[in-house]
């Protein structure tokens, strides 16, 4: 093929894009067995983005504070209040 | 400007080698090429993840929602617009195809490309009856030996031409450098030209291939 653009001649044909056009074309291409594939989203809710607060009241350096110990330990925040708790417990309650 | 659309509800039959050899081909004469990635396998992705040759556009993950007015707002532009598809059996390859100006089926010469790539073919002669417009379509023989002619392949194209489907000749043979191109990105001349790319074929042969099947694709476009 030589360097120049012999390509610019080229023309499209004109193509009708109605929506009932592309509903047919989806007919005859299920007919054929031509279906949806479209992936199907994974259903239920989304998991709500981390915010380190463990509660409402708890200020945001302290969630954070907590947040970094129990990942420095290997552990969840909860399984983290949960010795802190027993802490407390047997020191002001048992 | 033309909207050449690569179709066959199989995989592996070479659509995406197809889609890169035109783009880079075309490109080479110096046309504005959009190249749409629809397979979700991301081959020509991957390919232009290593370098496009000028002129070529890439826009990639389009579903069958976004297929029709992408091919229209690409074809807009005054670009010569190449679409990649999925190998399956989709709404997206049937919503493709309503759009296209020439599409091309490649198949391996086997009894199971030819029964699986005749699938596409019928479909669009049936969307050509639906749409009450002719839609240019034609198989173009892949993997193919570069030393003789099988007798599989003989009869495979003895049948499509006794069927009225139009061949393009030549086919493309089974090059080390057409699958090589998605490793290095780019084309076949950039390949040839840099000594550093390690291929295991001969790329000038490769390259003589592609713009024989390249010409004999313009000649269905003009």
């Amino acid at each position: 093929m030589s360097g120049s653009n012999r390509l610019a001649g080229l023309k499209a044909r004109p193509k009708d894009t109605t929506v009932e056009e592309v509903r047919r074309v989806d007919e005859v291409g299920e007919a054929r067995g031509f279906l949806d594939r479209t992936p199907r989203k994974k259903p239920g809710r989304k998991p709500s983005p981390r915010t380190y607060q463990l509660h409402p009241k708890v200020f945001p350096e302290v969630g954070e504070a907590i947040a970094t110990e129990a990942e420095r330990l290997g552990v969840t925040q909860g399984q983290l209040v949960e010795k802190m708790w027993d802490l407390y417990k047997s020191s002001h309650i048992d | 400007m033309p909207v050449i659309v690569m179709a066959s509800p199989k995989g592996g039959v070479g659509k995406s080698t197809c889609a890169v050899l035109l783009a880079s081909e075309f490109a080479r004469m110096k046309a504005d090429v959009t190249v749409l990635d629809c397979d979700p396998n991301k081959s020509l992705t991957r390919w232009a993840s290593h370098g496009l040759p000028a002129g070529v556009t890439l826009k990639s993950e389009i579903g069958r929602s976004e297929i029709v007015p992408t091919i229209r707002s690409a074809d807009g532009d005054g670009k010569i617009v190449i679409v990649d598809l999925e190998g399956v059996a989709s709404q997206l390859v049937s919503r493709a195809i309503s759009q296209a100006d020439l599409v091309i089926v490649p198949m391996q010469p086997t009894a199971l490309d030819a029964e699986i790539g005749s699938e596409a073919l019928a479909l669009v002669r049936e969307e050509e009856e639906a749409l009450g417009r002719s839609i240019r379509h034609a198989v173009v023989l892949t993997k193919t030996s570069a030393a003789v002619k099988s007798r599989v392949q003989k009869e495979l194209e003895e049948q499509l031409r006794g069927a009225g489907i139009d061949v393009i000749e030549p086919s493309l043979v089974a090059r080390a450098a057409f699958s090589e191109l998605f490793a290095y990105g780019g084309d076949l001349t950039a390949m040839m030209n840099d000594p550093e790319m390690m291929t295991g074929g001969k790329v000038d042969k490769a390259l003589i291939n592609a713009q024989a099947f390249a010409e004999a694709v313009y000649e269905r476009l003009k």
